[in-house]
């Protein structure tokens, strides 16, 4: 095989699907959250394509407070990840596994061990994707009575981590006593199979950059233009030095909504299938949700965007939308669609060729260490992009043929850590 | 349903639960999972209830763990069918949040077959770990784990076993009558719910309560399945007993809807062919609804305890001849387990 660079893909498994709709789409598995014979299957068709990883994302509460809303939405359910990983562990034998969980409502030294655990279980496949949470719904879930401001949360987010990092190295010496967390003694697990399980955050406010920059191994992002993933690529991989870490010592893989089929025309007509399912209010909330407001629905629907105060949310993420509905001159409905589809990713529609170039053209742009794929609808975008892209992409030289390691560090090329 | 409580013991089958034995001390090398798998299969193929597997050290010991017990659980659910998987895992380590998820969660994904192993005695460097050097007073951490054990119960029943819809056309995917809020506001937590995992297949994942104290016995008789109760002389064991039932009586359950497992634990000089024999008076002397079998720290016990012990109980009519239903709770003959 060649020696040149290759690109990174995770299979970002969800729900029914990363469609708000999918779960209505006929071909979609409904009883996905509470099947694990699915999301076995899953993790065999993406580990057959030799993705990477798989990757869960994570809330410990509902996605929706409105309950009419959740109800016509399959979010409310599902499998708690780490359980779900760890079943799937011992059911695949080289794919990466990658969970969310919160730095707000863990503490660092049952968070360490439990990855640790996942990760000797799979032998080396574990990775933590490090979220602060920015939901009300979750911190009404453990006592708190208001989310804490955002710099706040990355503070203890910067402790929780470098605790978390020194149990897993071994290195747990006299202890930890910090502002937000104390641990005494060392984790009762042996070191990783791969040095230390791998460390992913997808934060991309300032603060955030500055924790990944020192931290992690894996950025997820989302990204709507080339130009956005290529200024978000730079600025991220330039705060690296500082923290005396090399260019390559982060992966980045922005998010991708693909739908793709034999024909351009095929691939429009599937998705044009979903988002024909999805209910104006359903679309709203959604929006609504990233922007971290809870009165959208009060203004025309085939108005423009409000005006919007700074949130305590996600910030990232929030001027992500609104620059993109000021730039299309998008209605709120329109912007909910659009959004509802890709939950503010970056989306592609059309045959494998297509995708492939689209990929190829950020990978080889310098906007992308690689992608996190996310179907939108299980399991039959999952086999389709696996079916007719990464063929395409391994016969461009773009994507392994096998995997080169036994660990998720080796797949990501990424040092074993000291 | 079979009469319950006649004068004797005749036709009373007892249950059976193995304590998983993984810790290994600093050098030894530990088991892998594969070799866990097989021991736990051994155990399935010999019809034993349940596995308990145990967590963090409480002796202060130095040990090493291969595994932490619930990822262990999610892993050992997907290579058995039948028999129950019950993992400690300590109310200081989790919020009760995300226990309840972890539990409900791994009560899917093993199809029913899902207990939660709660101690009421604190684990005494655990607090020091979790942020919490001082750890808690025995006053408070008795009321915590009360208040705790309560909002997961709670938790696991926030949504109707009937509450998912799954109607494609019509555009609903649960019905919002069907989903409750906890709304818990208590001493020492505030949880809203509901949780984000469906309804357990066995209706609640079970309840597993050890390291009880007499002033314990009347909270263990109102909200557990199963208590683990350490061995004592036949005549305080069966006035125990009775005074358990009683108390599950006076909760307006019925005295079979907790069951009551002696702790056996076996050295290793112990000889199994005798066990058997001492294991049947213990049962017929009505001292308790059966056992948790605490083997030495080798794995390869619990094979020599299902090959030897297990038949003998058998061949003298006081263990099952094979899993009657496909859940814990079928096992244990608890009220909501299915097919009993």
């Amino acid at each position: 095989m060649t020696a040149s660079r290759q690109m990174k893909l995770g299979a970002f498994l969800w729900a029914t699907g990363h469609h708000i709709a999918a779960w209505r789409h006929p071909k979609a598995h409904v009883t996905a959250g509470i099947d694990i014979d699915h999301y076995i299957q899953l993790a065999r068709t993406a580990e057959a394509a030799k993705f990477d990883m798989i990757f869960c994302e994570d809330a410990a509460g509902l996605r929706e407070a409105n309950v009419g809303i959740a109800s016509q939405t399959s979010r409310s359910i599902g499998f708690e990840p780490i359980s779900l990983l760890s079943a799937l562990a011992v059911q695949t034998s080289r794919i990466g596994l990658v969970s969310t969980a919160s730095t707000s409502y863990n503490e660092p030294y049952g968070l360490a061990r439990t990855f640790l655990s996942l990760d000797h279980l799979s032998g080396g496949r574990a990775g933590w994707n490090l979220v602060t949470s920015a939901s009300p719904i979750e911190a009404a879930n453990f006592g708190a009575t208001g989310l804490k401001p955002h710099a706040d949360r990355y503070e203890r987010a910067r402790e929780f981590a470098e605790v978390v990092n020194r149990l897993w190295s071994g290195d747990a010496g006299s202890g930890h006593d910090g502002q937000s967390f104390s641990a005494r003694d060392a984790l009762d697990l042996p070191r990783s199979p791969q040095g230390a399980p791998v460390m992913v955050q997808a934060g991309a406010s300032d603060v955030g950059r500055d924790l990944a920059a020192r931290t992690a191994d894996v950025v997820f992002t989302a990204a709507q233009t080339f130009e956005e993933a290529r200024a978000f690529y730079d600025d991220l991989k330039g705060r690296m030095a500082a923290h005396g870490r090399e260019p390559d010592d982060i992966k980045i893989m922005p998010g991708v909504a693909p739908v793709v089929a034999q024909t351009e025309t095929e691939a429009r007509e599937k998705f044009e299938e979903l988002q024909a399912l999805i209910p104006d209010d359903v679309g709203v909330a959604l929006l609504s949700s990233y922007l971290s407001i809870s009165d959208l629905w009060r203004y025309p629907i085939d108005g423009p965007l409000p005006e919007l105060p700074e949130s305590e949310g996600m910030k990232s993420r929030q001027a992500l939308v609104v620059e993109q509905s000021r730039r299309d001159g998008l209605s709120i409905r329109q912007l909910a669609r659009h959004f509802a589809g890709a939950r503010g990713h970056w989306r592609i529609v059309g045959t494998a060729a297509q995708v492939a170039d689209e990929l190829q053209a950020r990978f080889e742009g310098g906007a992308a260490d690689g992608f996190n794929v996310m179907p939108s609808y299980f399991p039959g975008e999952l086999d389709a992009f696996a079916a007719l892209v990464v063929p395409e992409l391994q016969r461009r030289g773009l994507f392994r043929q096998e995997y080169e390691g036994r660990t998720l560090r080796d797949h990501l090329g990424l040092k074993r850590p000291g | 349903m079979a009469a319950r409580h006649r004068g004797s013991r005749m036709g009373h089958r007892m249950h059976l639960a193995v304590s998983l034995t993984i810790a290994s001390v600093p050098g030894q090398a530990s088991p892998t999972f594969g070799e866990i798998a097989a021991v736990v299969r051994n155990a399935e193929a010999a019809g034993v209830d349940m596995v308990v597997i145990p967590d963090s050290s409480v002796s202060g010991e130095p040990v090493v763990h291969p595994f932490e017990a619930t990822t262990l659980l999610a892993a050992l659910a997907t290579v058995t069918s039948r028999i129950g998987l019950v993992a400690a895992a300590s109310t200081v380590a989790h919020q009760p949040y995300n226990l309840a998820r972890r539990f409900a969660s791994l009560d899917i994904i093993s199809h029913g077959r899902a207990g939660w192993n709660a101690t009421m005695t604190q684990a005494p460097r655990e607090a020091a770990n979790f942020s919490r050097p001082e750890g808690f007073s025995s006053d408070d951490f008795h009321r915590r784990s009360q208040e705790y054990i309560d909002i997961v119960q709670g938790l696991w029943q926030g949504w109707d076993a009937d509450a998912l819809l799954f109607d494609k056309t019509g555009g609903r995917f649960h019905d919002p009558e069907k989903m409750h809020l906890l709304d818990h506001k208590g001493e020492f937590f505030s949880v809203r719910g509901p949780l984000n995992v469906a309804r357990s297949p066995q209706d609640t994942p079970v309840l597993v309560l050890s390291g009880l104290q007499e002033p314990d016995m009347d909270i263990a008789a109102r909200i557990s399945d199963v208590i683990l109760l350490d061995d004592e002389p036949a005549e305080g064991a069966k006035a125990r007993y009775a005074d358990l039932k009683r108390r599950v009586a006076a909760c307006g359950c019925r005295p079979d809807a907790v069951k009551a497992l002696t702790n056996i634990s076996l050295t290793a000089d112990d000889r199994l062919d005798a066990i058997a024999g001492r294991l049947a008076e213990q049962f017929q002397s009505n001292s308790c609804d059966g056992f948790n079998i605490q083997l030495p720290a080798r794995l390869s016990a619990l094979d020599d305890f299902v090959a030897v012990v297990v038949p003998e109980l058998r061949r003298r009519g006081l263990f099952r001849e094979a899993y009657r239903g496909t859940t814990l709770r079928s096992h244990l003959a608890l009220a909501a387990g299915g097919d009993q």
